[in-house]
């Protein structure tokens, strides 16, 4: 049985890692010839993970008929949203359609917040799709330290071929229907964690931390319901689970950029320097001019898009939130 | 006409019986697994509702005291005790009377004659109504004129060569199966297959055209489970016969006028199941396309009940309405005689051919994927490296094309001028009452529902540039009379058209004033165009 891992970045490799140990074969697809060379002689993706060696049976290439070539069992997507739809149209010819299809990017497209499963559906000729999300900092889960993520999707088909190839001893994956709440939960969590980072860039507090998580949790269910989400998803793994590693990780990019803000960095230089892109700071802009037309209430949102957009600084967007009419009934 | 070469129906009387007993022995296999006593008391309960709520006509007396003999021999057989009591021949007798209800028969003979009869008929009282019914050369109308049929008939016909069309209507009236019927013959299509209703079978002519015409007997107020596997097996069966079918996937007549937002998906499902058993056998002509067709008509016979049974409470679990005006012969006679003697027209659109996932078929018949791909079905229903049917995914897929045939019932819609005349009047009137509700809001006096004619010109012009974005987009069509740029001239045909069958003026405009007599009649035909977000 052979599965194609698409996209070797930092997520994408450990993941073909996981399921290098349940298949007979992986195949990563990366862009550039001397990394597919270099992945091949030394076992090592040395840019993202120097200290992880790869299985025997991956092998990278960068050509995409022989990456296809054979009978492929699965597919797992880990490009960036923002080249979503592209790299769908030019990959579209490669699929079979008996392909298990799970796609392991957080965000939503530009312009029209489609979701990256919409997305694929709608350029490639294979139906059985999935998403996978949750808890899964790359290098926690490249070092085996015990993690658990979901796979959501309607077909009961992807989440049992999804558990087949990534279970491991230390990799616990869970089954959902809900692709709409895991796909939400994984882009609206990037908006909490710029404002998890500008908060500890301030040097606040446990009380402050949980303030912000808690309400933003609340932010994020509201906008997702209106979606077609379940709000239980957000409860789970992909929801909450994300929201907490993701807040707490100064490894994070969208973290990252929250903290640079709140040192009085400009966002520009702040991305330059991340040399990837921070998905949570395009998310932000779309979710908050959706939620405005939609009037869904997001001040959290409203308040990480006047950091990022309208040169607020950190202490006068917290104070403006505080200042708020107070909410009656929490819930 | 030569029909037989390539109908299967044509000699359906030979492989009738034994197309009845695979039914039956498929439905056993499928409730094999559940306990043969819930199956017959549960069947046995909603049974006796509908004998006791349904009081026989003349001619259905005959079908109604062998309905109860049937069922009080369930009745005794569970009381007494398993061991005296054959059950299993109990569930045999059953499920045999069901598959004999609703298997169809054809008859050639009388087809062709309905064929010849059909037209006749129609010509004869359409020249009858007809005010061109002087012109000099002796010039006729004939039905084909009153019917715009647009869209990929072409590929229609070539395909119901290459494998087996569902053809999936939008459903407005009881008209619309007979019209149906008749365009498939004049597109040179051989007969197709058709689920009708039970109560159109209670007139014993139109029974007896009906029942030999292709069509089986659909009876919606039998909810038990065994029947509705045997109704299911029968459709699977007869598609896989290579049958052509009709399904109206709405299920009913669209109570608010508006286009199916839900459709069905059980029989939709045979269509499926068919394709699957079609591949797994190997047959010549595996595919079952799925051809979307839309009708739209400037008055519609029963708009007056559908409307008041949308509106009404009750209407949710009232599906059926068995007396409504539509089989009152002298109805359906005015209807055809206002509609010939008007130049008013019905449209009828093929839209573009689906597979049974709902992507587009080229006209060969090869489903044609995102991005110009081929797409293999085989590939589509094989599961671990198995081509088989798996229960949980075809649900998704017939979920699948179900939305994709609500999206394409609106794509494929024709506008006509008098559906935009009452979107516009409707929606002009909302907006001078802001705070009432709908019901409210239908229920304004008459001197309320009145609206300066140059205020509705203004507002018909958005509403028309915002439809021809949309045409423009190939959100819908919009109709021959809607292609001018002149609002007056649509505005006028719109309301001539509108106001054409009813008793009451739907729209009327005189003075510099527009008004209807008739609230429910203008939101029902107004419904036509809800749901493009105009």
């Amino acid at each position: 049985m052979k599965v194609v891992v698409l996209g070797g970045g930092s997520w994408g490799t450990v993941l073909a890692h996981l399921v290098s140990q349940n298949v007979e074969e992986v195949r990563i697809w990366v862009t550039k010839e001397d990394q597919a060379r270099a992945i091949n002689s030394t076992r090592v993706n040395s840019r993202y993970h120097p200290e992880l060696l790869l299985n025997h049976n991956t092998h990278a290439y960068c050509s995409l008929e022989k990456i296809f070539e054979g009978s492929v069992a699965g597919v797992i997507w880990a490009l960036p949203s923002s080249v979503c739809r592209e790299q769908a149209k030019v990959l579209a010819r490669y699929f079979k359609g008996d392909e298990i299809l799970i796609h392991a990017t957080k965000g939503v497209e530009e312009g029209s917040l489609k979701r990256v499963s919409e997305v694929l559906r709608e350029e490639i000729p294979c139906p059985r799709i999935g998403v996978l999300s949750g808890p899964n900092l790359a290098h926690e889960v490249a070092r085996a330290e015990p993690a658990a993520t979901v796979i959501a999707s309607y077909y009961q088909e992807v989440i049992d071929a999804g558990q087949s190839f990534l279970s491991t001893e230390k990799f616990r994956v869970y089954g959902a229907r809900d692709v709409v709440g895991v796909e939400w939960a994984g882009a609206l969590k990037n908006i909490l964690a710029i404002a998890a980072g500008a908060l500890d860039a301030m040097c606040l507090g446990w009380n402050s931390r949980a303030m912000l998580i808690t309400r933003g949790l609340a932010e994020m269910v509201r906008f997702g319901v209106k979606m077609g989400a379940e709000s239980s998803t957000f409860l789970g793994l992909a929801g909450v689970g994300d929201l907490l590693a993701t807040c707490s990780s100064p490894l994070s990019r969208n973290y990252r950029v929250g903290y640079g803000l709140a040192q009085g960095k400009k966002l520009q230089v702040i991305l330059g320097e991340l040399k990837s892109t921070a998905e949570g700071v395009k998310t932000t802009k779309h979710v908050w001019e959706f939620a405005r037309t939609q009037e869904i209430y997001m001040p959290i949102t409203e308040g990480v898009y006047s950091l990022l957009y309208q040169g607020h600084a950190v202490g006068e967007v917290l104070s403006a939130l505080m200042r708020k009419p107070p909410i009656k009934v929490e819930i | 006409m030569n029909i037989s070469s390539h109908s299967p129906l044509t000699q359906f009387e030979s492989i009738r019986a034994p197309i009845l007993s695979d039914v039956v022995s498929q439905t056993k296999k499928d409730i094999s697994e559940s306990s043969l006593e819930l199956l017959l008391s549960e069947a046995l309960y909603s049974e006796r509702f509908r004998l006791k709520r349904n009081r026989p006509g003349f001619f259905t007396q005959k079908r109604y005291k062998n309905d109860k003999k049937i069922w009080s021999q369930v009745q005794t057989g569970l009381i007494l005790s398993a061991s005296s009591v054959d059950r299993q021949g109990l569930l045999d007798q059953v499920l045999n009377h069901y598959a004999e209800e609703i298997g169809g028969h054809f008859d050639p003979t009388i087809y062709k004659v309905a064929t010849y009869m059909v037209p006749w008929f129609f010509n004869w009282i359409l020249n009858a109504a007809s005010v061109q019914r002087f012109l000099p050369w002796g010039m006729t109308e004939s039905l084909q004129s009153k019917l715009h049929i647009l869209g990929e008939i072409k590929a229609l016909q070539k395909l119901s060569k290459k494998g087996t069309i569902l053809l999936v209507p939008t459903h407005q009236s009881n008209i619309d199966s007979v019209l149906i019927g008749y365009v498939i013959y004049l597109m040179s299509l051989p007969p197709f297959a058709y689920g009708a209703g039970l109560n159109l079978f209670s007139n014993p002519l139109l029974s007896f055209f009906m029942s030999r015409l292709g069509s089986y007997t659909v009876d919606r107020q039998k909810t038990n489970l065994i029947y509705k596997h045997i109704l299911k097996n029968y459709s699977t069966r007869i598609l896989e016969e290579g049958v052509h079918s009709i399904f109206f996937p709405g299920g009913g007549r669209s109570r608010s006028g508006a286009i199916e937002t839900k459709l069905k998906l059980g029989l939709l499902g045979t269509g499926l199941q068919a394709q699957i058993t079609n591949l797994q056998k190997k047959k010549p002509n595996p595919h079952i396309y799925v051809v979307p067709m839309v009708t739209s008509y400037h008055f519609v016979l029963e708009a007056s009940s559908l409307i008041e049974d949308y509106l009404a409470e009750s209407g949710k679990h009232r599906f059926i309405i068995t007396d409504d005006e539509s089989w009152q012969s002298l109805k359906v006679i005015s209807f055809f005689w206002k509609l010939f003697s008007s130049q008013s027209t019905i449209t009828m659109r093929v839209g573009k051919p689906l597979d049974i996932f709902g992507n587009f078929v080229d006209e060969e018949g090869h489903s044609i994927g995102p991005n110009q791909t081929s797409i293999d079905p085989v590939k589509w229903l094989t599961t671990r490296g198995v081509l088989q049917s798996e229960p949980q995914r075809d649900q998704e897929y017939v979920r699948e094309l179900g939305l994709k045939l609500v999206e394409r019932f609106h794509c494929e819609n024709t506008v006509l001028s008098s559906h935009l005349v009452a979107f516009v009047l409707f929606e002009t009137l909302r907006k001078q009452y802001p705070d009432l509700d709908l019901y409210r809001l239908l229920r304004i006096t008459l001197s309320q529902r009145s609206v300066p004619l140059d205020k509705f010109l203004k507002n018909a012009e958005i509403y028309f540039q915002k439809l021809v974005l949309a045409s423009e987009n190939r959100k819908l069509y919009l109709s021959s009379e809607l292609q001018t740029s002149q609002v007056q001239s649509w505005v006028d045909d719109g309301i001539k058209n509108l106001g054409l069958l009813h008793d009451v003026a739907v729209v009327r405009a005189q003075e510099g004033v527009i008004w209807t007599e008739d609230m429910n009649l203008l939101y029902y035909y107004r419904n036509r165009l809800s749901r493009y977000g105009l």
